[in-house]
């Protein structure tokens, strides 16, 4: 018995830094989105390069996506002292996020605005869709540019 | 020898000195070619549209440059060759010793001091352009043409690395520039025209 019970606490003490808070948690929630964002964006990249072939429905299925994902408000997953200097290697939010969150508003705008222009264009054919690929791609480098650390 | 003798006003008096065409016209052409483009690419890269298709035009350029130097590296002319702007660390720290002194070089070719200059510019242009062609920064837009090839966590490495040799190089330019101004100025020494038309007093017993 005495010997389980020690067993258990060593085996507890090995798993204990692995085990996830809640800021842990709402990175992983963060990177979730960004992984969506990034899945659909891929997608319609390979089309719009001629990677894949352009198919109308698809694109406007992937652009439909980006129109939502951009509803989605995520603001409040960024907890206090989850920026990548409180959590290096974990994390590449950058502390500036915390300092400026009108400039992270104005930078997500620009991601909405874009993703409600290729909502409207993706399905009209593939120039379309990469003028309209262009301007989201450059709403996700002005944030990258400023709000993440390399 | 008598280049520890007071300046001499003008070279053609002193005996030990030759006028010869050093640089050649491709090397001359892949310098200021080579200056160019890395302004561009730089200030294109820093403050240029979100877009960079421009940026990348000017970071091939200087990859075939690069490839241009490479080779005129082990084919070309003596004072281009690799070969002869290798220096052991006595003719390096011999020449570091006298650098500071108010006199011309007449040095035949890249100097052992400003050689080591020469090859880590290079060696930062050469991370540069293979950083640039497989970053991936996460816009779906500007995204280095091999970076499919070496996986994700290596791109966004490249990227970081980018980012990171960008302000080396500038450092290295600075360096560049303000070395040549030192010349120029405190050695009284003209490094630009040679660069330009080819042009330079050497001192003979230079083997070349």
């Amino acid at each position: 018995m005495r010997k389980l019970a020690l067993a258990t606490i060593a085996l507890s003490l090995l798993a204990a830094p692995s085990l996830a808070g809640p800021k842990e948690d709402a990175i992983a929630a963060r990177q979730g989105h960004y992984k969506l964002l990034g899945a659909n964006m891929g997608a319609l990249s390979a089309m719009a390069k001629g990677q894949i072939d352009y198919d109308a429905k698809t694109a406007q299925m992937h652009a439909d996506n980006l129109a939502t994902l951009s509803k989605n408000n995520i603001g409040f997953l960024f907890l206090e002292g989850t920026s990548s200097s409180d959590m290096p290697g974990v994390t590449r939010a950058s502390a500036k996020i915390w300092e400026d969150f009108p400039g992270v508003g104005a930078a997500g705008a620009k991601f909405a605005e874009a993703a409600m222009t290729i909502q409207a264009e993706a399905g009209k054919g593939a120039a379309e869709l990469g003028k309209a690929l262009g301007m989201v791609g450059m709403s996700c480098k002005g944030c990258h540019d400023s709000y993440r650390t390399k | 020898m008598t280049d520890r003798s007071p300046i001499s006003q003008d070279p053609e008096e002193d005996k030990t000195l030759e006028h010869v065409r050093l640089w050649d016209p491709a090397l001359r052409a892949f310098h200021w070619l080579l200056f160019l483009c890395v302004v561009a690419a730089w200030g294109l890269g820093e403050f240029g549209p979100d877009i960079m298709t421009l940026h990348f035009y000017f970071g091939y350029a200087i990859c075939a440059l690069l490839v241009f130097r490479l080779v005129w590296g082990l084919v070309g002319p003596k004072a281009a060759r690799f070969i002869h702007f290798i220096y052991g660390p006595k003719t390096t720290l011999g020449y570091a010793a006298k650098m500071f002194r108010r006199e011309p070089s007449y040095w035949r070719g890249h100097n052992p001091v400003g050689a080591l200059a020469a090859f880590a510019l290079l060696g930062l242009l050469i991370a540069q352009v293979a950083t640039g062609l497989t970053a991936d920064p996460d816009d779906f837009v500007n995204v280095g043409p091999l970076a499919s090839y070496v996986g994700y966590d290596n791109s966004v490495m490249a990227n970081r690395i980018h980012a990171i040799v960008a302000k080396l190089i500038l450092l290295m330019v600075v360096i560049h520039i303000a070395a040549i101004a030192f010349y120029k100025v405190w050695k009284r020494e003209n490094l630009i025209t040679p660069m330009i038309t080819g042009w330079k007093w050497v001192k003979k017993s230079d083997k070349a």
